[in-house]
């Protein structure tokens, strides 16, 4: 099978596997609707960083990768399981999230001052986004850049950005006068 | 000169003995966003505003105004 296939697949069972276990650990606990989004309200603000953190730490592993020699089958499969995160990090970005819970609960948990909060920080991402692609674009003058490392770079800051500011503007919005 | 939205929900909410909960509850949002309007950091829409305003009895000019 192919390298790449190993690490779709393995991206896929670790976002399944993350999902059950959220999902397995709310169950049973008797929560009303509003109760619960403001739980998951809560725990997204926190999460948010950490996601962050984590997708950096992925680049890192991904560029000191690269410098070492061409593509083996690990790294093949660490950038489909990249792509993976990505993939779901921006769908929880441009989404309401929390898919397996009832939608009246995601209804709740994305109302107006959090939409406004994650525009705003989709805003930002953008702005990183670009920020970086005129960045790279100005580094292959002076030396030699793949394509994939570009992708790798703008998709890293954009996301990475986004999610670090949504964190901070939850956190905020939390927080007692 | 900038302009802030103030308001006077919390007094309100306190006057009716509505925790932010409650209100959240009634209006449809979650209490972040109760918290958030009530300290002046999110500017509610005019939907948001009319039924805020509903649920604490009172019209929405007497609930927010323009701070100069």
């Amino acid at each position: 099978m192919s390298s790449y296939l190993i690490g779709l697949g393995a991206g896929i069972a670790v976002v399944l596997l993350i999902a059950a276990i959220v999902k397995l650990r709310t169950r049973g606990s008797p929560m009303s609707v509003a109760e619960k989004a403001e739980y998951l309200s809560k725990r997204r603000a926190r999460m948010l960083p950490a996601l962050a953190v984590i997708f950096l730490s992925q680049q890192a592993t991904f560029f000191s990768q690269m410098s070492s020699s061409g593509h083996i089958s690990a790294e093949k499969a660490k950038i489909s399981a990249w792509l993976v995160l990505s993939i779901v990090l921006l769908a929880a970005l441009a989404s309401k999230g929390f898919w397996l819970e009832p939608k009246e609960v995601r209804d709740l948990v994305d109302d107006e001052n959090t939409r406004a909060n994650r525009n705003e920080a989709m805003r930002w991402g953008f702005l990183f986004s670009m920020g970086t692609a005129i960045a790279v674009y100005i580094l292959t003058m002076f030396d030699t850049v793949t394509g994939r490392e570009a992708v790798h770079l703008v998709m890293s800051s954009g996301i990475a950005t986004a999610l670090i500011r949504w964190g901070i503007l939850e956190r905020r919005a939390h927080k007692d006068a | 000169m900038p302009k802030r939205l103030a308001n006077r929900l919390k007094e309100r909410r306190a006057e009716l003995g509505l925790t932010q909960a409650e209100l959240a509850e009634r209006v449809g949002v979650t209490r972040k966003t109760v918290n958030t309007v009530e300290n002046g950091v999110f500017t509610p829409s005019a939907t948001l505003a009319i039924k805020l305003a509903g649920a604490l009895g009172l019209s929405v000019e007497q609930l927010f105004w323009i701070e100069r």
